[in-house]
């Protein structure tokens, strides 16, 4: 038996990773720099080059399949400055969990240095929220590793063309769900809830929180907090994409606002069993700040163009629902009485 | 001539649809004829993304051996027609897949016809396009580019306008009566069928001499050959030390990626006005691309070689009047903003106004339900 009792709590140590109080403390070194393939406007991007700051130089990134895995580093080309390894679409938490695992046998072995090393794990809301759904579940169980499974959620299979996801909005245009003379709306469901249904369903994690890259230091804090907590961890954030949203790219950043001000994606993180919501969504609940209508953002959106009010209205009711009916709202999709 | 290939050079995604009914109706248009042909997107551009340069091909031949033949090349590259349907990309087309920024006439046969979708002059464009070393013709079709998205297409008649067109300059591809035909066919529409009539009648051709052009020598860089590759697919990361750059020490310019430089992504950039700048961050903290270098009195100054142009910068600037989206058209070099700010404040001044009364923006795409038919009413 070469580990001890001592070592295994060296292993459990994380970075010293401070929040940065606003905009101007933020530093100047980009671990995710330009010269990558996506989109105009990608707040997928946008997010690898937050997160990346967030983490620093000591740090691991996993990619699963996923357009920040395509556009970042096919062709013998990449923006990253970090290690970071490619792994299959539905494998981020199994590559997160041995990562952690393999960093730890060679430093016991003394083949390199003790340190804590951050192991982020990336995956699209494809990779993440369908397929990798149970990898990043059995990461989760691992309490001892220290990880982060970051899920960056464009809403559909933005890489292989838009096809529907588990994380689509109700109704979107995707090439899987199309719009038709007979058929108007082919995509029924409502957006799977992938943040909650993982704070709630593994209850030793000790961080889960929602992002959106609209409010980027928020969004960095989030990832700072989720990588010094200790343990597995997972961050899911709302990235706007102007190709399979179909919008100007221009409007990237207005939208991810106006997701989070209409309602459609609260903002919150549950830290050590406690819920919070955060920004935006914390006055929304306290009622200092009013909901927009739904309408605002769905007019904007070439996926959502084919809706007739009646779509609009249906929409806006679920929305309604969200806040008003949910057991915890924006978050725990039940209605009820917690004391009936 | 029994083979004949049209190259369309598009702006992925944004004219991927526009791409694609001009190379489908090619075919079609060439069915009527009793020939064969066939319509296909370059496999290295796909999947596409937002702006960034992709290529369609149409390759028409008698019989189906000969298309066979002409099929089994990588890519056409000898073609009749190629077709740029915006003309910022006549500054050069880096694709999607690492091959450096291409002239968009390089495979562009000797004697074959440049078609421009612009407003510009052919002579303007033809100070911005590389030169050929060989004789080419250049033809223009006077419109703005047509840009919309993945799922609503703005039908302004670009695609029927550039199949007329087609047919003039190259009638031994397809002949206007087959095009027209075809169009009939496909849409239904008298309103299109004229509009390719009267672009057939509109187009001519300027004869473009092999050593007009641009002077510039686009960028390139080694390729590493299958024996330089690394074991288990390694790829050298960037440095996340900054570079060292003359001027800038004490400020801050990070390593960026040598071989994807993605300026050819865009068409429009962002003119900064650094003395109504507050240096307040956002603009750097919200670029998806890296794109800003913070210079050494800690002004954020966009790259040119990393700006994609998709004006997050200018959505979230604060100030009114700092950062303000220009036609890429109104530029001629990727030279430092801010190094031209430090050198004269008054002439920056000059230079800023002027470029900024560029700014009839293009369109980038979805707005708003409704906004493709507001635009088209207005501009017929």
């Amino acid at each position: 038996m070469v580990a001890n009792v001592e070592t295994l709590d060296d292993f459990l140590k994380t970075q010293v990773l401070d929040p940065w109080k606003g905009p101007k403390k933020v530093p100047a070194a980009e671990y995710f720099t330009s010269g990558h393939r996506t989109c105009q406007g990608c707040e997928s991007a946008q997010l690898m080059k937050l997160m990346a700051k967030a983490g620093g130089p000591r740090s691991i990134i996993l990619g699963s399949t996923g357009c920040m895995y395509v556009a970042n580093t096919t062709y013998y080309s990449t923006p990253w400055a970090v290690p970071w390894m490619h792994t299959q679409l539905g494998s981020s938490g199994s590559a997160a969990t041995g990562t952690v695992a393999a960093l730890r046998a060679m430093m016991r072995k003394g083949k390199m240095k003790k340190e804590p090393i951050n192991v982020i794990a990336v995956c699209g809301d494809g990779g993440g929220a369908d397929m990798g759904l149970s990898a990043i579940s059995a990461a989760l169980q691992h309490t001892h590793y220290n990880l982060l499974i970051l899920l960056y959620d464009n809403e559909s299979y933005a890489n292989t063309d838009i096809q529907v996801s588990g994380s689509s909005p109700y109704g979107a245009n995707s090439t899987f769900s199309t719009p038709g003379k007979v058929k108007r709306i082919m995509n029924k469901r409502w957006k799977k809830n992938t943040a909650a249904m993982l704070a709630a369903g593994h209850p030793d994690v000790r961080y889960v929180s929602t992002v959106c890259t609209a409010y980027p230091v928020d969004a960095m804090n989030s990832v700072r907090r989720a990588l010094t907590i200790g343990g597995p961890t997972f961050v899911h954030s709302l990235d706007p994409c102007p190709k399979g949203w179909d919008y100007d790219p221009k409007f990237s950043h207005e939208l991810g606002e106006l997701a989070v001000e209409t309602g459609i994606w609260p903002l919150y993180e549950v830290e050590e069993g406690q819920l919070r919501m955060i920004g935006r969504s914390k006055r929304i609940v306290e009622g200092q700040f009013k909901r927009k209508p739904v309408r605002e953002y769905l007019r904007r959106q070439g996926r959502f163009a084919h809706f007739i009010d009646e779509d609009i209205e249906y929409f806006q009711k679920k929305i309604d629902d969200m806040w008003e009916k949910w057991l915890i709202p924006g978050v725990i999709p039940f209605a009820g009485k917690l004391n009936p | 001539m029994s083979t004949g290939s049209v190259e369309v050079i598009y702006r992925g995604i944004f004219q991927k649809t526009l791409a694609k009914n001009i190379c489908r109706g090619i075919v079609f248009a060439a069915r009527k004829e009793g020939k064969i042909g066939i319509a296909f997107g370059r496999y290295g551009d796909s999947p596409e993304r937002n702006g960034i340069p992709a290529k369609q091909f149409a390759v028409v031949s008698n019989t189906e051996d000969e298309l066979q033949e002409y099929l089994s090349r990588y890519e056409p590259n000898n073609n009749d027609v190629t077709i740029s349907c915006d003309d910022t990309l006549c500054k050069g087309v880096e694709s999607w897949a690492w091959y450096g920024l291409q002239p968009i006439n390089k495979l562009l046969a000797k004697n074959g016809t440049l078609l421009v979708v612009s407003t510009q002059s052919a002579n303007k464009l033809i100070k911005i396009i590389h030169r050929k070393g060989a004789p080419y013709k250049l033809a223009t079709v006077k419109a703005a580019a047509s840009f919309s998205g993945l799922w609503v297409y703005k039908d302004d008649h670009t695609d029927v306008r550039l199949l007329g067109a087609l047919a003039k300059v190259a009638p031994h591809i397809v002949s206007i009566d087959s095009i027209l035909s075809a169009i009939k066919d496909q849409w239904k529409n008298d309103k299109k069928v004229a509009s390719a009539k009267k672009a057939y009648d509109d187009a001519s051709t300027s004869p473009v001499g092999a050593e007009q052009g641009s002077e510039e020598i686009p960028f390139s860089f080694d390729l590493p050959g299958w024996t330089k590759m690394e074991e288990g697919l390694v790829i050298r990361g960037q440095k996340s030390e900054q570079k060292n750059v003359a001027g800038w020490e004490g400020g801050y310019v990070p390593g960026r990626n040598e071989t994807f430089k993605k300026f050819s992504t865009r068409t429009m950039r962002p003119a900064i006005n650094f003395d109504t700048c507050t240096k307040c961050t956002l603009c750097w903290l919200n670029c998806p691309d890296t794109c800003f270098d913070i210079s050494p009195d800690g002004f954020y100054d966009a790259n040119m070689q990393a700006c994609c142009g998709c004006g997050v910068c200018e959505a979230v600037c604060p100030v009114e009047d700092c950062i303000t989206m220009v036609n890429e058209e109104a530029f001629e070099d990727n030279n430092s903003q801010w190094e031209m700010w430090r050198k004269d404040k008054k002439k920056y001044a000059v230079w800023l106004t002027e470029k900024i009364s560029n700014k009839p923006a293009r369109s980038h795409g979805f707005h708003h339900v409704g906004q493709y038919a507001e635009e088209i009413a207005n501009e017929s």
